[in-house]
């Protein structure tokens, strides 16, 4: 009897410890990488909803750092065991495209005609979309009204065009202890984003939409020229600067200007700077306001054996309101021009307009096949101007000519 | 016969654990990454074998001499400088001074502090705006402007020189100390006696005595320093203008940055050549200092 009811406990026990194992086997898993410090506000309950209207699948989020995130979604998939569904660059679709390593993403025109206009070609290549804008980022100019007075200059009026930017910078310059303009040139990824700022508000281009190389335009010239020309008035050393170095020094209130994303104006808030921020000055070739439009996607990974239902997924986390509700909470500039969102964003928050009015003549980050291969030649060009070892002309021609490996 | 049999047997089975873990650990990999390095193996799971092209284009085109010839400048005075300061500090923390273990305890914060945090501070340091070493500077009046330590490629690439000795002197000073806490002291009685000087005893007691120690540890911090990586990568991923790109940033790139990983093995290839010249010197020189020690 004894002996019937230990054979008893023990099936119990077996049946009990092999019912997770066949719940696992009966739902299926999307695995998720969302690059960050956390998961991004809201989709721990969108995650809920969807896995409602969707039974038998189950999304796995793993939240990793940005710092080793493109690499682990890279390297996992080169290793033949992709992810589903990862937070990636835009700019790396192409690359990740041509090695067929993650499956294009349609948008149908009535998906494309919602967002801000060009934001759809950040994810476009070879006539469709590779992933799903996720995040997005434009930049502004930022002034320190502080400065400004103490140079003589108007505070309540920022340069309207290249010419005055890089005039009020020699002013701030030669009138004050301050600098004129920040300019990042360290060996980062923000240094080509930078320059791309300058291209973009003088009607330039990196990779024309046949595919060719074009850096070494007249208007990209111009570019670069005004960069060299604005570098006699920065902070000492650019070369030693990233993105974020550069906005530190400004919120320290030793530099007059600096061209930054929306979080910069908070910052500024609470160091207590009389701040102003303005449309990104434009250059003499410009047909509007622009600023390099970067987003980052979600892609969707070829052999995870769930792609369609990580592309459902990942089109529902990004649609309309619940992306409107992510960019708020994580300050991003909105993918699209929602109503009555944007107006009440204007309303509440009148510093976005500029961050807004740059989408009209913004461009893309050049989609190349060597994304990292682009970055280098770039930052090697602004670097080897920016110390003077180089004139812009032959920088670009140097610069353009590398490029064509990576096109 | 059966015995010496047996006991080869024996021998290698407790060899064994060791060789295999060495077959896997580091043989498969080396193997695997010399097979590699003859591929155009990228991002695409699939790839060719393309010959010798990877070396062809390393070193036909581009600046990768540059870079060989930069990284061996910068190593030989990294590793001089260890070397110089270690053995100075180790006959320091070797005198018989107050304090002795004060100091000897002084001497670990850059090995104990983690190497990543020590770099973040050393680049704290040398930035311009809000860095201690061009506020002094500009306090003492000996510049007038911030100066940006890691702007300009001259100052850079000292700059990472210094960071690198910083770090691997206390770890050059501990063994050499060990090393002269080994030479016997009747040695120096004696010399002492027969009226030898401080400077004589150094030089013809402690330096060949401790030649063995020198040996092993320039070889080890030779290895440590062609290879390293973190310091470089911390402070200027290799810029400005690839004034600081050493072979080993440069295969990071080639290989983990533009994901051509053909390439990039060769690229590790031609390291792994140059370290296994090292070992071979070292081992040559090691044989012929026990040789003369013999006779």
């Amino acid at each position: 009897m004894q002996k019937t009811t230990g054979l008893i406990a023990v099936s119990l026990l077996a049946l009990t410890a092999s019912a997770p194992a066949s719940f696992a086997q009966d739902v299926k898993e999307i695995s998720f990488i969302n690059c960050g410090d956390e998961l991004t506000a809201g989709y721990a309950d969108y995650f809920k909803e969807w896995e409602a209207e969707n039974p038998g699948f189950k999304v796995m989020p793993e939240v990793v750092g940005w710092g080793q995130c493109q690499d682990k979604v890279t390297t996992l998939a080169a290793a033949g065991t992709p992810v589903a569904l990862a937070y990636v660059g835009s700019r790396t679709l192409k690359q990740f495209a041509l090695n067929d390593l993650i499956v294009p993403v349609p948008m149908t025109d009535e998906e494309k005609a919602g967002y801000y206009n060009y934001v759809p070609d950040t994810v476009t290549f070879d006539g469709t979309q590779w992933g799903v804008p996720v995040a997005f980022s434009t930049k502004a100019l930022y002034w320190n009204k502080d400065v400004f007075e103490a140079a003589g200059l108007d505070p309540e009026t920022p340069p309207k065009t290249w010419e005055e930017e890089i005039a009020f910078a020699k002013q701030i310059e030669d009138n004050t202890d301050f600098d004129g303009f920040g300019v990042v040139a360290k060996t980062f990824d923000n240094t080509m984003h930078q320059f791309l700022h300058w291209v973009y508000t003088n009607d330039g281009l990196v990779i024309d939409a046949d595919g060719n190389i074009v850096l070494d335009s007249p208007q990209n010239l111009e570019a670069l020229t005004a960069l060299k020309d604005i570098s006699a008035y920065s902070e000492e050393g650019p070369t030693a600067y990233e993105q974020n170095e550069v906005r530190a020094i400004w919120l320290d209130g030793t530099l007059g200007m600096i061209h930054a994303s929306p979080n910069a104006g908070n910052l500024a808030t609470e160091a207590g700077m009389n701040w102003g921020v303005a449309p990104l000055p434009l250059g003499p070739s410009a047909k509007g306001p622009g600023t390099l439009l970067i987003t980052d996607s979600l892609a969707v990974f070829k052999g995870s054996g769930v792609e369609e239902q990580a592309t459902s997924l990942a089109k529902y986390l990004t649609s309309g309101e619940r992306q409107w509700a992510a960019e708020m909470a994580q300050g991003l500039t909105p993918l699209r021009p929602l109503e009555p969102q944007t107006a009440e964003l204007l309303a509440e928050k009148p510093y976005w307009a500029p961050f807004l009015d740059g989408i009209e003549f913004g461009g893309p980050e050049p989609l190349l096949t060597d994304y990292v291969g682009l970055q280098n030649v770039m930052i090697e060009m602004v670097q080897s101007v920016v110390t003077g070892a180089a004139e812009p002309a032959a920088a670009l021609t140097t610069a353009a000519g590398e490029l064509e490996q990576y096109k | 016969m059966t015995g010496t049999r047996s006991a080869s047997l024996f021998a290698l089975a407790l060899l064994a654990p060791a060789l295999i873990y060495i077959l896997i650990i580091v043989a498969y990999p080396l193997f695997d990454t010399v097979v590699l390095s003859f591929t155009n193996a990228a991002l695409r799971p699939t790839y060719d074998f393309v010959g010798w092209a990877n070396y062809q284009r390393i070193f036909g085109a581009g600046n990768f001499t540059e870079v060989i010839l930069r990284t061996f400048i910068w190593t030989f005075f990294s590793v001089a400088t260890k070397m110089l300061i270690g053995t100075l500090g180790a006959t320091l923390l070797n005198a018989a001074i107050p304090g002795q273990t004060l100091f000897r305890i002084l001497t670990m914060p850059p090995w104990i502090v983690p190497m990543a945090i020590g770099i973040f501070m050393w680049g704290w340091m040398y930035n311009g705006q809000f860095g201690m070493i061009s506020g002094l500077l500009q306090n003492f009046g000996i510049i007038s402007k911030p100066w940006p330590i890691l702007a300009q490629g001259s100052s850079a690439f000292w700059a990472t020189i210094v960071t690198d000795v910083w770090i691997g002197v206390p770890m050059v000073t501990i063994y050499l100390l060990a090393a002269m806490q080994s030479i016997p002291k009747d040695l120096y009685e004696a010399a002492w006696t027969d009226g030898a000087g401080r400077f004589y005893r150094f030089r013809r007691i402690t330096l060949p005595l401790m030649m063995p120690a020198m040996l092993t540890m320039s070889l080890l911090s030779l290895i440590a320093t062609f290879n390293s990586f973190d310091i470089i990568w911390i402070l200027t991923q290799g810029g400005p203008s690839g004034s600081t790109t050493t072979m080993i940033i440069d295969t990071y790139k080639t290989a983990m940055g533009s994901r051509k990983y053909g390439e990039g093995a060769a690229r590790a290839v031609v390291i792994c050549i140059f370290v296994s010249i090292f070992c071979i010197v070292y081992f040559r020189a090691v044989r012929k200092l026990s040789q003369g020690e013999a006779k």
